[in-house]
Order: structure tokens, then C-alpha cells, then sequence
């Protein structure tokens, strides 16, 4: 039995949003513990006026001090979850702040989360098991090969995905539309294991990712079941060789999306979800079929076109369509219409999440929608950079997880 | 005796004053105390639910932030049953249930609207300041009526 | 979200604090011990509390409260005492709360002595407490004249 993960909580106004009791069974889930790092009046005084951040609420002041506290060492914790009020824009500058202050001058992994009075332990619980992941398992994140015949499972919201890989090669892979949990990985096990010319006891290791972990890991005896956010940074890190130095991971999925902060594999600040369909791969998919091409063809289509030429920038996905089907309707191209769903998509992750990590390059680009070109230039050209997107970068949860779960090779 | 709304609401100095010169205070603890001591749903640490934001969109709309608006769920009932109020403007390091900057301005503007007699006063520095303060609230609170 | 069940339901708790050259925290609880009668008493940092019903409480507050009335100070709580979501051996640290009673704890001896003197004053004198400065700006026609006057 271990000891439970200690989570140093940095917050303003949980208790008074009726959700703290959900912070704090999240933690739970994970076998972790949040606590409030204890101060003295007089710290609390100096820190503030030493940071230099001068706002009002003295509830931000306490945790400015907290954030110092932690930072210099006088107070001990495994992890930083800092948390605030939605639509406070006093509390947002200072959560901004002190996530940037704690990942520049610490080692310690932070993830901020501006919630509401809906918000349940459910939302946080892969973002709370990932702190605890980058707590407990450094060892297991700083392997930077794939050794022996391994297989990584990522059960996603929209596609399952298999890979198999023997020392360092991807041999097999598989990719389905996730209709039944385990039936879809199932699926996605026998064409990847199939590819790789191998019987299922084979294998010497497994792991799971995605919202199916743990569903499928169990179904399939896994030896690491293991949350996307560690896992896809460590699979992006990896297959685009930047497993040294900084770098940031971008994942546009189905259902949320994922920004994180990447230092030598390991993620040090990361963002997830949190904005509306109009800013997901489900979006892209809605315009494709609207376009009446498959979404592998949208990509090709949006890069012939402008994406200026038709007014589209809503996070809402019903705003967006609505926007998508005026275009058309008033004569604009398919190409442009393409161009300008991928810009609309790019822009609102750059606006609502990018703004929560720093942005170091490399910025390495994975998951499906990676694959869809016009998306990937315009989030470079929103970023002023040019974007890495690693070869199999749409199986990049489970070659993460298929690298990881060599770690759990007996005997090695 | 009259009902006096204290601020900060959680100030362990004008509580006692405002009692020790035979008035009722009301401040956070009594909402505090109300929710804690009703059963319901569990909602650790203070019982303050998810429902206690939507209540609090009585003083505040939507677009305010939860814990404003939770907060304002405590205090708006007692303000609206306040007969007068004290407050005590440089509370820089009242917490908690006073940590926050948007709610408090909200809190004293609702005093200012109620148009109920209200005592604007600052923290004593000195021990001349503290003869002043004390004075000035027990004055106060004479002023009130009851039996001082 | 699990169903709530209170304890100590229309109970009433009270803290009761002491900051006195005569008399620590410590004195004040075994002398309210001496006179609680059945009423729950609890040690805290600056003091202790009483948990009973209202009338209880009350009672033995004021009592309380003549061993040394200028320097004793009672203030409302909101939980029993002891609760574990408030208690500080669960929250890893202080809840917020402590700050601000640490804060007026810092400048009670003011308002001990504005008690102490409070008898003695002329009812007649107008108090002038401390209150928010409303200092104007400097008027711009003086800022000239001072910019002025400093010109060789």
C-alpha cells in the first residue's frame, strides 16, 4: 500500500460553489489526498507583497502565498491543482500566474481548472489521476524505449485504436470507430495484432488509455492502465523524437482536448477540455459530412482554400453550422468553407486553452485530427510555428501506452 | 435589541461588541451555522451545495461567478433582514468567507441600497484609534434604542 | 452526493477569547470549567468554546465574561466544535477563518482599552474613530503654483 499522492489545493471559492466535497472524492479515485498548505498570518502578508500580483480578494492573496510556500520548499507537496471560479477574470490572471510561476520554478506538475457550481469529481478525475501519475511513476515516464512485444489500447471517444510494438517498431495497428466499449477494442485488437503476424499470448506487456481504460484493461488483463494525459505526451514525445528538453503536446479530439506543457517527457502544466464542440474534431467531422466528403479528404480540400473568405469563429458547434451553412448557401467554395472550419477549430483552442500552457517548440500535433492538414496549418500559422506532426500520430495514445507497458515486462 | 450586519461578517471584534452592548449581530457564522445544522445533502466543508449559487441568483446573475453568487446565498438573507450595520472598510485579510473582493463590493453596495442606519469605520491602529472605535460604535448602537 | 445528517442540531456554539496580561488562554479554560455546570467547553488557539443551547451559552458567557470583561471577547461559530471539516489536523494547514481572527487578535489590546476607557468618557464628546480616507486630489491650480515656485 502506498501513500496517497499529496495534492497541495490552491483555490478560491470551491467551498462557496458547493463543489470542494468534489474536488476532494476525485483525489479519492486516484489515491490521493488534497491539502491546504498551512501559513502564518505574517507569510501570508510578505509572500503576496513579494509576488507582487496586487489584487483584491484576500482569498487569491492566500493563495499567492501558498504558491510561494510551495515554490521555496517551506511546504511539501507531490502536486499543484489550482482552482477557480468560472468568469472571474481577478481569479483567472492569478491562476494564470501562479501556474506559470510553479512550472518555471519548481518540479512540481500543476493542472488549473476554472469551475462552476455543475463541475463534479467525474470532470477532474484525469486530470487528478494524471498529477498522481507524474507523482508516482517518473521512473516509468523517463523510459524513452519500447523493448520486447508490447500492446497499447486507447479506448477513445470516438475511435479505439491498437498498436503493436516490438522493440521499438510499430508491427500492427488497428482502428475503429468506437461504437461498444469493449466490443470496438476488441475489433481494434484483432486487426493490430493480425498486422502483426502474432498470437495474443505473445505478448509479454499491455496497457490501456483513454476514457475506456479501465473498462478495456480489465477486460484484457492489462499490465498498465493509465490515464491520456501522460500517456499521449509520452507517445508524441517519442515518435517526434523530442523526448530531451521542452515541447508542447496539442490533441484535438473527438470529445475534449488536451494542451501540455512537455519537459523531458514528462508533463510539467496541462489543460483538457473544457470548451464547446464548435472547437473539436466533432466539428470537423459535421463539416465534412456536410461537405459530402470523407474526413480524410477534408484536409486536402481546406488547404486549396481561404479560410478569410467566410466569417466562421464560433466554439459552439450549432453557432458554427449555422455559419457553415450560410456560407454555402450564399455561394462560398467547398474549398474556403474547408479552410475556414479548420481556422474557426484552431482558433478557438488557440483562444480558450493554449493561453493555459507555455508554449514551447517543439509543438508536436497528434491524435485523428492531426491528420487533417488544413487544421494543423492553421493552428501553425495561429502559432507562428511550424508544427511537428510524428509519423502514426493518430495512434499516439497507444504507442504511448504500448512504450509504457514495457516497463512492465517481467524479468526486465 | 436590534439586528446589526456585521463587516467583515466574520469579525470576531465587532460580534462582540455589537452583543456585549445588547444587540444581535449577524454575521456569517448564524448562515453558516443554519446550513451546517440542517440535514440535506452532504456537502463538506461548509454544507454550502450547488443549490446555494443558484439561490444566490437573486443578487447576482449567471455570468457572476459561483462562489459570488453562494457567498451572496449566506449573506443576502441577512442583510435583508438587517436593521442596521457596522462596517469596517480596510478588512484586507478578512478570508474565506470574506476572501472574496467581487462579493464583498457586492455585500456593501446591498447595505448602501437597504438605506438602514450604517456605522463606516476603519480598523484601530492605536490605542487612542481603539478608544475612538469603541466609542463610536457603542454611541452607535445607543443610537439604535434598546436598553444600554 | 450522500444524504447530510447534523449533530448537535439547534445547538448553539460560541467562541470565547482571551487576550489579557492576567490571564492566558489556558487560565480561562480551567476557570470555565470550574462554573460550566454540564455545558460542552472546548480548548482553542486563542481561547475555548461553548457548545449547549442558547440559553446555556449565554448564560455562562456572561459569566464568563466578568472574570475579565475588557479583554474577553465572544464571537458566534458557525460548527460544533472539533468538526473535522473545519478541524486543522484534516485540512493539512489552518482553515481561513484562523487568519482573520489572528489578524484582530493582532489589535484587540486597542479594543480593550477603548473598553477600559469607555466609563470614564464624557458622553458628550464626539467620537472620532478611524474611518476610510476620502483625501481629495491636489488641485491643479497648487500643483502649478508648487511646479512654479521650484522653477529657477
Amino acid at each position: 500500500m502506498t501513500s496517497p499522492v499529496r495534492i497541495a489545493q490552491l483555490s478560491c471559492g470551491p467551498e462557496y460553489s458547493g463543489v470542494q466535497s468534489e474536488i476532494e472524492e476525485a483525489a479519492r479515485a486516484v489515491d490521493a489526498e488534497v491539502f491546504f498548505p498551512d501559513l502564518k498570518l505574517s507569510d501570508i502578508r510578505s509572500s503576496f507583497e513579494a509576488f507582487g500580483l496586487d489584487v483584491r480578494s484576500s482569498d487569491l492573496k492566500l493563495a499567492i502565498a501558498r504558491a510561494k510556500a510551495l515554490v521555496e520548499g517551506t511546504v511539501e507537496a507531490d502536486a499543484v491543482f489550482i482552482a477557480t471560479c468560472f468568469r472571474c477574470a481577478e481569479a483567472a490572471i492569478v491562476r494564470n500566474e501562479l501556474r506559470r510561476y510553479i512550472h518555471e520554478n519548481s518540479d512540481l506538475p500543476v493542472v488549473s481548472y476554472s469551475f462552476t457550481e455543475r463541475t463534479t469529481s467525474g470532470t477532474l478525475l484525469t486530470r487528478m489521476e494524471a498529477l498522481t501519475t507524474i507523482a508516482r511513476r517518473r521512473t516509468l515516464l523517463a523510459r524513452e524505449h519500447q523493448e520486447g512485444l508490447t500492446m497499447g489500447v486507447d479506448s477513445g471517444s470516438s475511435t479505439t485504436k491498437a498498436v503493436v510494438m516490438q522493440n521499438d517498431r510499430i508491427i500492427g495497428t488497428g482502428w475503429v470507430p468506437t461504437t461498444e466499449v469493449i466490443a470496438s477494442a476488441d475489433e481494434a485488437i484483432q486487426h493490430a495484432i493480425s498486422e502483426a503476424g502474432i498470437q495474443r499470448e505473445d505478448l509479454n506487456a499491455v496497457g490501456t488509455t483513454g476514457y475506456g481504460r479501465y473498462l478495456v484493461g480489465k477486460r484484457i488483463g492489462a499490465d498498465l492502465i493509465q490515464e491520456e494525459l501522460t500517456v499521449n505526451s509520452k507517445g508524441a514525445v517519442y515518435l517526434a523524437g523530442a523526448q530531451h528538453g521542452p515541447s508542447t503536446v496539442i490533441d484535438i479530439g473527438g470529445m475534449d482536448n488536451k494542451a501540455i506543457s512537455v519537459s523531458n517527457g514528462i508533463p510539467g502544466s496541462f489543460t483538457m477540455g473544457g470548451i464547446c464542440a464548435g472547437a473539436s474534431g466533432r466539428f470537423l467531422e459535421m463539416t465534412a459530412k456536410r461537405l459530402g466528403v470523407d474526413i480524410t479528404e477534408l484536409g486536402p480540400l481546406a488547404m486549396a482554400g481561404l479560410s478569410r473568405k467566410v466569417p466562421m469563429n464560433s466554439y459552439c458547434i450549432v453557432f458554427g453550422t449555422q455559419s457553415l451553412v450560410n456560407a454555402l448557401a450564399t455561394g462560398s467554395s467547398r474549398e474556403d468553407v474547408a479552410a475556414a472550419a479548420c481556422h474557426s477549430v484552431a482558433e478557438q483552442v488557440f483562444e480558450q486553452q493554449l493561453q493555459e500552457v507555455d508554449i514551447k517548440e517543439p509543438v508536436i500535433m497528434v491524435g485523428g485530427t492531426s491528420l487533417i492538414q488544413g487544421l494543423v496549418y492553421a493552428m501553425g500559422q495561429l502559432l507562428k510555428t511550424e508544427m511537428v506532426v510524428p509519423p502514426h500520430s493518430q495512434f499516439i495514445g497507444a504507442v504511448g501506452s504500448a512504450l509504457l507497458s514495457s516497463g512492465y515486462i517481467k524479468g526486465r | 435589541m436590534a439586528k446589526v450586519f456585521i463587516y467583515p461578517a466574520t469579525s470576531l471584534i465587532l460580534s462582540d461588541l455589537v452583543a456585549r452592548f445588547d444587540h444581535t449581530p449577524l454575521g456569517t457564522a448564524l448562515g453558516i451555522r443554519e446550513r451546517i445544522q440542517t440535514p440535506g445533502l452532504e456537502s463538506p466543508p461548509l454544507q454550502i451545495t450547488p443549490d446555494d449559487p443558484k439561490r444566490g441568483l437573486k443578487y447576482a446573475a449567471v455570468e457572476v461567478p459561483s462562489g459570488v453568487r453562494g457567498r451572496m446565498a449566506v449573506y443576502g438573507p441577512l442583510i435583508e433582514d438587517a436593521e442596521a450595520a457596522i462596517v469596517v472598510h480596510d478588512a484586507d485579510f478578512a478570508f474565506g468567507c470574506m476572501g472574496c473582493a467581487r462579493t464583498n463590493e457586492l455585500v456593501k453596495f446591498m447595505i448602501r441600497q437597504r438605506s438602514i442606519p450604517t456605522l463606516d469605520l476603519n480598523y484601530p491602529r492605536t490605542e487612542g484609534e481603539g478608544e475612538e472605535f469603541v466609542a463610536a460604535i457603542h454611541q452607535f448602537l445607543a443610537s439604535l434604542g434598546g436598553r444600554l | 452526493m450522500a444524504d447530510y445528517e447534523p449533530e448537535y442540531r439547534g445547538s448553539v456554539t460560541k467562541y470565547v477569547f482571551v487576550e489579557s496580561p492576567d490571564m492566558t488562554p489556558g487560565d480561562l479554560a480551567i476557570r470555565a470549567y470550574e462554573i460550566a455546570g454540564g455545558v460542552m467547553i472546548k480548548e482553542t488557539c486563542f481561547g475555548i468554546q461553548v457548545t449547549g443551547s442558547e440559553s446555556e451559552v449565554e448564560d455562562l458567557v456572561s459569566r464568563i465574561r466578568s472574570f475579565d470583561p475588557t479583554h474577553i471577547f465572544v464571537k458566534d461559530r458557525g460548527f460544533p466544535p472539533g468538526d473535522p471539516r473545519r478541524c486543522r489536523a484534516n485540512l493539512g494547514g489552518a482553515r481561513p477563518g484562523f487568519f482573520g481572527h489572528e489578524f484582530e487578535m493582532g489589535i484587540i489590546r486597542h479594543i480593550s482599552r477603548g473598553l477600559l476607557r469607555l466609563p470614564s468618557r464624557d458622553p458628550g464628546i464626539e467620537p472620532h474613530p478611524p474611518t476610510p480616507d476620502h483625501t481629495g486630489r491636489l488641485d491643479s491650480a497648487r500643483l502649478k503654483a508648487i511646479i512654479a515656485a521650484k522653477e529657477p
